[in-house]
């Protein structure tokens, strides 16, 4: 099979699942308990959350690293610490209704989680994406209210690739809190689709936290990362609405997974050492894709108009609309030819609007919208997976269209 | 230990001139719902009742097909006694006993004596009946016309005793009506089409059109998962599925667009008559209702009739869809019906599809399709899948 679906999911790095089955084996102590055992466990996983660190602040090091079950945990985390702060305040009675503001892109971890905490009486702006598939500062900065707690945008959307602006968002988001005379709301980036991928740092871009998944980048499933700034904005720790042991910060509790913790630390440390030419490959893939879709009559890339190199899209992740035909369809006869694909995110059956929600949020037509498909690379890609894609895709299409 | 089921049998009991035909049938059909599940079974036949014995374990099986099986009134848990009025007496305190157990309290006997030498006439019987059953629990109390259940005795060859039956399905015994073939979609109607085709008597096969790539395995996958629903009703059925890519492209591709669907639906008519015939049905069935969507006009109607001269069935056509949906619940197609898989129309969606087809002329348009190759070539390449 011609594996094109990385975005989804990434083959594991057997030889880095292996090692760390071994260093959990050895080191199986609790990390909390005070005997050798445990102290040994503890420092491998310390061992581990440095590694992490640094491979996601571009060794700067900076801000902790809370392990959690994954990407979706990782966002839930700071969101629903908003509704225990939400329910802090409303007990003193100091504030009456707090507020989030959250792009209308986001993966379903924080979307549907957003809408989860509206029906539990928080406020809620969704923010739309530009046609280009990416976020205005100005207009998150402007969706800022008085009572806003948290705003979430991710880092790289999972269906068309985009990157967001995530330090210009920083920007405009401290300046209109500045202009409502109050402290900047916390910014949380899932960032689940840039490790690895695309140059993205926190710390430097001014996030509060951010979310990463190790199973995106070969390392294995179940475990994910929260990463927290040394300082955040805004007053008071970051409070989990889950508790218990105080594993982790106090922010994930619950007995540490060394195995995953030192499978997540190595994929993320093999992804950060060779960057440089792991997106210099990404990008001669994206531009064979790109070119060979324009030679598909009738096939566009999305965003219209997408073209290789643009520092604005990841090389890991291409959308493109073949018009007049479902691209549930279509992934269905990609996959009878052996190719692997995704329509973007899971889709929900034939409900159209609700599996195309991010690229109906840019604006795209519906008809366009239910006719992509997402290829998605990672670094076991080749140029002949790209070859077997096109002229897969190009023939179904050619046969399938109506 | 064994359950002794006693049922009754309805409408079948009306057929003056084949009532024998009838019975057998019905015999024979619970015999073979009973033998494909597997359950070991004694089944006796006396008049206007049916008795089955199973053992204990598989009672609750039993009576799910008990319950499914067309033909069959009711049903009711009995115990069989020896013929004295001392045995009928205390076999109705044991039924009383759990009645009252699950917290009921007013009761009537009733009594039906087919054997005149038994000493008590009936009314007699009820009222002694009613007399132990209020000494062995003092918190009952009698009640002749709104009770929370009923103690019946039914003294025959042998006696019984019995609380109140379970209602069955009524109806016809499968098969009493021929042979029909059921057109089944993905959708909510036309599983209940089967489900009230099959209380009539009919057995039935069916027929779905798939559209692969364009309808998914997914799709079709959840048409078996009615067909298994529709065939708990009907005993067994065979389902033909009969790939539909090719002639749909063709009617893509060469109709006008607003004719598009329902020419499909007159090229799915044309192979499901094909297909009746071949199988040796007698009838069509489908759950078309009159105006649910444009292509369910009288003229549409008129049109995708044209290409059968069998009858085609629609028991919905008059009815509701909350109706409908409140049928679907009861035989438990409807949540798979829901499931969230596109059905063969999702090639077709013409904005505005022809309400009003004339006859003449949009039969002509369907002859100039040429479909006749591409639908005996697809119903050549049909599977069919044995459900039970």
């Amino acid at each position: 099979m011609t594996y094109l679906d990385w975005a989804a999911t990434s083959p594991p790095d057997g030889a880095i699942l292996a090692d760390a089955a071994l260093v959990a084996a050895a080191n199986y102590g609790n990390p909390s308990s005070k005997h050798a055992l445990g102290a040994a466990a503890k420092a491998a996983l310390e061992d581990a959350r440095g590694r992490l660190v640094r491979a996601v602040t571009a060794a700067s090091a900076k801000g902790r690293i809370a392990f959690t079950g994954g990407g979706t945990e990782s966002d839930a985390i700071p969101l629903l610490a908003v509704l225990r702060a939400a329910l802090n305040a409303k007990r003193d009675g100091s504030i009456k209704r707090l507020h989030l503001v959250v792009a209308e892109i986001e993966h379903a971890a924080v979307y549907e989680e957003a809408q989860l905490l509206r029906s539990l009486g928080l406020g809620l702006t969704f923010v739309a994406s530009e046609s280009d598939g990416r976020l205005d500062p100005l207009k998150i900065g402007a969706a800022v209210e008085r009572e806003t707690a948290l705003v979430a945008v991710m880092a790289v959307n999972n269906e068309t690739g985009a990157v967001q602006p995530i330090a210009e968002i920083a920007r405009s988001i401290a300046a209109a809190a500045a202009a409502l005379g109050r402290a900047p709301p916390r910014l949380h980036v899932d960032a689940v689709q840039a490790l690895g991928k695309v140059a993205f740092d926190p710390a430097a871009s001014g996030a509060s936290t951010a979310a990463y998944s190790a199973h995106k980048l070969r390392g294995p499933r179940g475990v994910g990362a929260l990463w927290v700034a040394e300082a955040l904005p805004g007053s008071g720790p970051l409070e989990p609405l889950s508790v218990g042991g105080g594993q982790e910060g106090a922010r994930r509790p619950g007995t540490e997974s060394l195995q995953g913790a030192w499978a997540f630390a190595a994929a993320a440390g093999a992804a950060a050492s060779d960057f440089a030419q792991r997106v210099a490959r990404a990008r001669a893939l994206e531009a064979r894709l790109l070119s060979g879709l324009a030679s598909i009559p009738g096939a566009q890339a999305l965003p219209l108009g997408r073209t290789p190199g643009d520092e604005r899209y990841s090389p890991f992740i291409v959308s493109s609309a073949f018009p007049g035909l479902s691209g549930e369809v279509l992934a269905r006869a990609l996959s009878d030819a052996g190719v692997a694909v995704s329509t973007g995110s899971a889709c929900s059956g034939n409900l159209k609007r609700a599996g195309r929600r991010v690229l109906l949020a840019m604006g795209l037509p519906e008809e366009l919208a239910a006719s992509a498909i997402r290829v998605s690379t990672g670094d076991l890609s080749s140029e002949s997976d790209i070859d077997s894609f096109l002229e897969a895709a190009g023939t179904a299409y050619r046969a399938l269209k109506t | 230990m064994d359950a002794l089921y006693l049922i009754k049998i309805g409408e079948i009991l009306l057929k003056l001139g084949n009532r024998k035909e009838f019975v057998d049938r019905l015999r024979s059909d619970l015999n073979k719902r009973l033998e494909s599940a597997g359950i070991p079974r004694k089944i006796e036949v006396f008049p206007g009742r049916y008795f089955a014995t199973v053992p204990e374990e598989r009672a609750a099986e039993t009576e799910l097909i008990l319950s499914r099986t067309p033909g069959v009134n009711g049903y009711a848990r009995a115990t069989k006694t020896q013929k004295t009025v001392e045995a009928v007496l205390a076999a109705s305190v044991e039924v009383a006993g759990s009645r009252i157990a699950a917290g009921k309290r007013s009761f009537k006997a009733e009594s039906r004596r087919s054997d005149k030498s038994f000493p008590l006439g009936s009314f007699e019987l009820s009222a002694r009946i009613g007399q132990v059953v209020l000494e062995a629990f003092p918190e009952s109390r009698v009640d002749l016309h709104r009770p929370e259940f009923t103690i019946n005795a039914e003294i025959r060859e042998r006696a019984y005793v019995f609380g109140d039956p379970e209602p069955g399905l009524r109806g016809l015994p499968a098969g009493s009506g021929g042979k029909g073939l059921l057109l089944l979609s993905g959708g909510i109607d036309s599983p209940v089409a089967g489900y009230m085709m099959a209380r009539r008597g009919l057995a039935l096969e069916a027929v779905y059109f798939h559209a692969y790539p364009y309808t998914s395995m997914e799709a079709q996958a959840k048409v078996v998962s009615l067909a298994k629903v529709v065939a708990s009703f009907t005993g067994a059925l065979s389902l033909w599925i009969v790939p539909f890519t090719e002639t749909q492209l063709k009617i893509k591709k060469d109709a006008r667009e607003d004719l598009t669907t329902l020419m499909m639906r007159a090229a799915m008519m044309r192979a499901a008559h094909l297909l009746a015939v071949r199988v040796g049905a007698n009838c069509l069935v489908t759950g078309e209702s009159l105006g649910q969507v444009s292509s369910q006009t009288a003229e549409n109607l008129r049109l995708t009739q044209s290409l059968s001269d069998f009858p085609v069935l629609r028991p919905l056509v008059g009815m509701d869809k909350e109706d409908t949906i409140l049928l679907a619940k009861k035989i438990g197609s409807f949540d798979i019906s829901i499931l969230p898989y596109e059905d063969c129309c999702v090639l077709f969606s013409p904005k505005h599809p022809l309400l009003k087809a004339k006859l003449e002329r949009e039969r002509a348009s369907y002859e100039a399709l040429g479909l006749e190759p591409l639908i005996a070539d697809a119903l050549q390449k049909a599977e069919r899948i044995v459900l039970r």
